[in-house]
């Protein structure tokens, strides 16, 4: 499976606005419940970071 | 962003070891770094946190350290250099971390008994924080000898590494400032 990065816009959950997407990190895992979201090509899994720009909170999410 | 909101740059000790001289060189630079105007910090030390040994990594995450990890815009790591390396329980603790860290940056604070004021765990310590996300600076503080920096209560005998630490966190806190921004409002797409 490929990891393709996502489109829609993250939302900081306190200031409501579009969050920043700063980085994409390669995760090396061996942990069971990420084995099917790992891009064979990678080795590993795409996480996405986001920060928001009004209060610098940050979220991430697998790609 | 609001610029003007303070950065939190938390000072890690990064051994645990009975009789440690690192502590007197992280509460120094902790007390610079609380005269940073804009700055707030904290020392944490690692013998205090309460990480199981039978797991690794993300599994044995501890809150309060996380959240200082997703409070902080920087972080300066102090660690003594126990055969040439670091502290197995420095790298499990930051190993318990991972997406906390990205595009923040970190300064190393290097301490030994010997001539090389820990320039070779500093060495073993960057490809560490490369591979967590972190933003390494060009600026180190090597305490040489240090049994000869400080009193056995911990005061400096040595005033030249204050204006050395200066240096050093200038550059960190200007990088700190600069990824702020950049995680803000630089877009990766």
């Amino acid at each position: 499976m490929a990891a393709v990065t996502k489109t829609d816009k993250m939302i900081c959950p306190s200031c409501r606005v579009q969050m920043n997407h700063h980085c994409d990190k390669l995760v090396y895992t061996t942990d069971p419940q990420d084995a099917g979201q790992a891009d064979p090509s990678l080795s590993g899994f795409i996480e996405e970071l986001h920060t928001c720009p009004v209060c610098g909170g940050g979220a991430s999410r697998h790609a | 962003m609001d610029t003007s909101q303070s950065l939190f740059i938390p000072v890690i000790l990064g051994t645990a070891r009975m009789g440690r001289m690192s502590l007197h060189a992280a509460r120094l630079v902790t007390g610079e770094l609380s005269k940073c105007a804009g700055v707030e910090t904290d020392l944490i030390d690692i013998a205090n946190l309460p990480l199981p040994t039978n797991d690794a990594g993300e599994a044995i995450k501890q809150a309060d350290f996380s959240a200082k990890m997703s409070k902080a815009d920087a972080l300066v790591v102090v660690s003594p250099e126990y055969n040439h390396g670091y502290s197995g329980l420095l790298k499990h603790v930051l190993d318990s971390c991972l997406k906390e860290y990205i595009h923040k940056a970190v300064g190393i604070v290097g301490v030994s008994a010997g001539p090389f004021g820990g320039t070779r765990v500093i060495q073993n310590l960057l490809p560490v924080m490369r591979e967590l996300g972190l933003v390494t600076i060009f600026w180190d503080v090597n305490f040489s000898s240090v049994q000869k920096v400080f009193t056995e209560d911990g005061r400096l005998l040595d005033e030249s590494y204050i204006r050395r630490i200066d240096k050093f966190l200038k550059e960190l806190i200007w990088m700190a400032k600069t990824l702020r921004q950049g995680r803000a409002r630089v877009s990766l797409d």
